[in-house]
């Protein structure tokens, strides 16, 4: 992350629920429906007392289930509104033909997701499964690594899923409990550069809307004529999001004081021979233990993922090609691939990234904790394969039972 | 970057007097950061959290398993091996208790405070919730920072005359932790 | 205990037909009416039902964590959006099996009012085979008491909280039992904590009538954390939402109301609101409105009970 000095900040204490709270509450967005679910809940906690206080001006609509939650802001954006809603795991799942209809429509839904895991009805453990059950919905995902980055990538995000050129819901992603509840340092914007930074989206040419009397009707595409083109643009307006996200970065700074790279963000890569990629908070304790190791004379560095979807490939060949090994870890499985999905879709890129060879790392879900420890193990593995020793592909770091290579 | 883990029960205010002496750290220019342990909440179930204070930016994001400093609001853990686990020489700790003489030990165990921040919490604020008397306490025993910036830090978790009796509470932990070295 | 308290105590205790499956010290706060009823239902129907639960203030317990079990009954976690049709399959295929079974979908009102809403009034328009109950703490207690469709006007949640601009939950509650019986099931009633006889009679009652098909239970279980209870007062709260017609009690055979319990001179709503700190911001208007409320509802089930002597429902004829 780079920071300017500024002439004024307004630092608070808060956690990372808080932090996309407050996100909300400057993005000041005209219609806000959700649903609690932990690790979320205080989302919307946070959103009913800042309503109540009459702090946020935004019809709050405390809905029966996340499925309508969904269907709301959808309809909401259509006609015109911003929007807000946050949800987690099963939530999350339960909104998923309203998830995918909402990307077909192209409405700019912005809102959070709370990672958390989804084998069980009760399993309330950290995890980015629920990310990627909903993966190949046509929204964009970007993922936080710490409180301050939640609050920054909300904003980011309305200025990219309302600009003119997109027209793509985006989905905040952040780790349940290691964010959701850890309160940290963050320097909260102020109203008024918030304002300034989002009235770029009044500038630009209207969206079309839903209005009444406007004769124009929406959601009935499918049938016939327009189809093709359709889902094509999502894609290219999807391929457009990259760059735009890049720039959006650099405005943020130029505002705020921070900015972090846009779609990756690479720490001590430069001289790096062994690298490992990650997202989400995993990256703040991955941080800490390279600078340990590179005290030991390891060249390390981290390639951290801040956009997920559309993926990242060209940034990414970019800055891992021509490097002796890659580690990915993944915090949630491929289902049928042995290796984690971030691994499988690095995997793809292989032939270019001349000659760098890659492992999968499955750490951080079922309850586990990607300790310090077995960031040093990884980081070891990753070191053995580029001297040429034999490591197997794929490594459950805290499941040492898990034998040959699976 | 100083380490610190603390047991309690929920009710207690755990998770509370980690976030107020993240706060604190804050307020001096410091950097602070806390989670806490999750599992299913409720009055009674012992409860832990996690705080890592420096003069850097906080950076990790994991569980702690070798603290610097443990502070055990719930004086019935205060001699359980979960408590005592991963804790690093020089170490201290910082316990909640009415009694006299406590008897803890552990071999890496430097330097302990004492307070019955219940009672002091049960005089000032008309409730047994020790959190705010072992904020202060914590900053007398570790001498990471000063008692101002964590009564400042209050407001921003109570208000009026609850705020008051707090801060009152955790000056009077400051004041009336008793340590001692080994 | 006084010879006539143990005599009035005795028919409760007639029920206790079975033995209590949950471990003594359980994860409820103190005070907590769900548990009084999770121990109550198998000691009445037996602990040989077969229960499903889903996320709420009774998973810890009925789900256990993991692989540690509070309870020696048979159960099945299920998502909170599909409670009802995962209890519908298991009715379903013991039937087509010829496996005695009996079938309790046990939520809380966070499923059945609201999120749950939809596959339950499914299961019981189709006549399914099984029990439902909702144990009603009026919000999302769980997740740390958000309003839900049953949370009554006044009541301050996390989500309706005080404020500038907001002074608790500005809407009426929904009457979830009498939407049920207005299925037409073969048994609907409400039962509460203060009348166990009562509340055993209408579970041994479902338990015979859902081999006719689909029962439904709403009892209604205080939750003093959530609701700034005294944990003791647990039981004097349903007393008196019962003594105000807050929570009045009845059953309902076939979509006909029959009241099981008329209380002659109802008290005002505010002997009742006064125990507990969620209806602390309410002022005279506000409470005018939730006695408005409780009144008309009752009026409407009293015109119900009524009109089922007058008319003769047709009646579905027996397989
Ligand atoms: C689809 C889905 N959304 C949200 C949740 C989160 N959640 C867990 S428990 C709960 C509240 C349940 O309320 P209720 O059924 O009334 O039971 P209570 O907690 O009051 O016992 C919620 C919303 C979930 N488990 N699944
Ligand atoms: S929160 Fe309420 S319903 Fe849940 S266990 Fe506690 S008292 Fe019972």
């Amino acid at each position: 992350m780079n920071t300017k000095a500024k002439e004024r900040s307004q630092i608070k204490v808060i956690t990372g629920n808080a932090a996309a709270a407050i996100g909300a509450k400057l993005a000041r967005p005209d219609v806000v429906a959700a649903y609690p679910i932990t690790p979320q809940t205080e989302v919307i906690e946070q959103i009913s007392s800042f309503h109540a206080s009459g702090e946020m001006d935004c019809e709050l609509i405390t809905v029966e289930g996340e499925n309508s939650a969904m269907n709301a802001v959808m309809a909401a954006s259509l006609a015109g509104g911003r929007v807000f809603t946050a949800s987690s795991s099963w939530g999350l799942v339960f909104m998923y033909d309203a998830i995918l209809a909402t990307a077909g429509a192209r409405a700019p839904v912005v809102m959070v997701n709370v990672n958390r895991e989804t084998p069980g009805i009760i399993a309330v453990s950290s995890g980015q499964q629920d990310m990627i059950s909903t993966r190949d919905s046509g929204w964009i995902f970007l993922i936080a690594e710490n409180c301050q980055e939640v609050l920054d990538l909300v904003l980011q995000a309305y200025r990219l899923a309302e600009d003119y050129d997109i027209q793509v819901p985006v989905m905040v992603h952040y780790d349940g409990f290691y964010l959701s509840y850890l309160s940290e340092v963050v320097d909260v914007p102020f109203q008024e550069d918030v304002d300034q930074f989002l009235s770029v989206l009044k500038d630009q040419p209207q969206r079309t809307t839903l209005k009444p009397g406007k004769k124009l009707g929406c959601g009935s595409h499918g049938i016939l004529g327009g189809y093709l083109e359709l889902r094509h643009k999502h894609v290219t307006a999807m391929e457009r999001s990259k760059a735009k996200f890049d720039q959006i970065d650099k405005e943020y700074e130029e505002i705020f004081g921070r900015s972090y790279g846009g779609q990756i963000e690479k720490y001590k890569m430069d001289d790096a021979d062994v690298v490992l990629v990650g997202s989400g908070s995993m990256c703040g304790t991955i941080k800490s233990v390279i600078d340990e190791k590179r005290e030991q004379g390891i060249k390390i560095g981290l390639l951290k993922m801040r956009m997920y979807r559309p993926f990242p490939s060209e940034k990414m060949i970019a800055a891992l090609k021509g490097k002796k090994a890659i580690g990915v870890v993944d915090r949630s499985l491929n289902f049928g691939f042995k290796g984690g999905p971030i691994y499988t879709e690095l995997k793809s890129f292989e032939s270019k990234l001349e000659g760098a060879k890659l492992v999968s790392f499955i750490d951080g879900i079922a309850n586990t904790d990607i300790t310090k420890e077995n960031v040093g193990k990884m980081i070891d593995m990753t070191g053995d394969l580029a001297n040429g020793k034999d490591v197997q592909e794929v490594t459950w770091v805290s499941y040492p039972e898990a034998q040959g290579g699976i | 970057m100083s380490e610190v883990r603390f047991h309690g029960r929920g009710g207690q205010g755990v998770v509370t007097t980690s976030k107020i002496l993240a706060n604190a750290f804050a307020r001096t220019g410091q950097f602070g950061a806390s989670f806490p342990m999750f599992g299913f909440e409720r009055r009674g179930a012992p409860v832990t959290a996690f705080g890592r204070f420096s003069d850097k930016p906080v950076r990790e994001k994991t569980q702690i398993y070798y603290p610097d400093v443990l502070v055990v609001l719930d004086p019935s853990q205060q001699n359980s091996d979960a408590v005592f686990q991963g804790l690093l020489p020089d170490g201290m700790m910082l316990l909640n208790s009415s009694e006299k003489e406590v008897d803890v030990s552990h071999e890496n165990l430097k330097k302990l405070g004492v307070v019955d921040a219940n009672k002091i919490a049960l005089e000032e604020i008309g409730l047994p919730i020790p959190n705010t008397v072992i904020a202060g306490a914590f900053a007398k025993l570790t001498g990471l920072l000063d008692i101002e910036p964590v009564a400042n830090a209050l407001e921003d978790y109570f208000e009026g005359s609850k705020l008051e009796g707090n801060i009152v509470c955790a000056k009077r932990g400051f004041e009336e932790v008793a340590l001692y070295e080994f | 205990m006084t010879e006539k308290k143990k005599a009035k105590l005795t028919p409760v205790l007639d029920y206790l037909k079975h033995e209590d499956p949950f471990a003594k010290g359980v994860a409820f706060c103190p005070g907590c009416g769900l548990e009084l009823l999770l121990r109550f239902i198998p000691q009445v129907m037996g602990n040989d039902i077969v229960i499903t639960g889903t996320p709420s203030c009774s998973a810890p317990v009925l789900l256990g964590q993991n692989n540690q079990s509070w309870h020696k009954l048979s159960y099945f976690g299920t998502l909170m959006t599909g409670a009802a049709a995962n209890a519908t399959g298991l009715a379903r295929y013991y039937k087509k099996a010829g496996i005695d079974n009996t079938v309790v979908c046990f939520n809380g009102d966070g499923t059945a009012a609201d999120i749950g809403f939809g596959n339950l009034s499914g299961a019981a328009e189709r006549n399914e085979p099984f029990i439902y109950i909702c144990y009603d703490n009026e919000g999302y207690m769980n997740t740390g008491v958000q309003k839900s469709g049953t949370t009554p006007y006044g009541a301050t949640t996390t989500t309706t909280p005080f404020g500038a601009a907001s002074k608790g939950k500005n809407l009426r509650r929904m009457n979830l039992a009498l939407k049920m019986a207005m299925h037409k099931i073969p048994y609907a009633a409400t039962a509460t904590l203060s009348d166990l006889g009562d509340l055993a009679k209408k579970l041994l009652k479902a338990k015979e009538m859902k081999e006719k098909g689909f029962c439904f239970l709403h009892v209604f279980a205080p939750c003093p954390t959530g609701w700034g209870a005294a944990p003791d007062n647990t039981i004097e709260i349903c007393r008196r939402a019962v003594k105000t017609n807050y929570f009045p009690l009845w059953e309902a055979e076939n979509g006909k109301i029959r009241m099981t319990k008329t209380i002659k001179k109802p008290k005002p709503v505010k002997t009742y609101t006064e125990l507990m700190k969620k209806f602390k911001f309410m002022d005279e208007e506000d409470h005018k409105i939730l006695q408005d409320d409780v009144d008309y509802e009752y009026c409407i089930l009293g015109g119900l009970s009524v009109l089922e002597a007058e008319c003769q429902l047709p009646l579905p004829a027996d397989e």
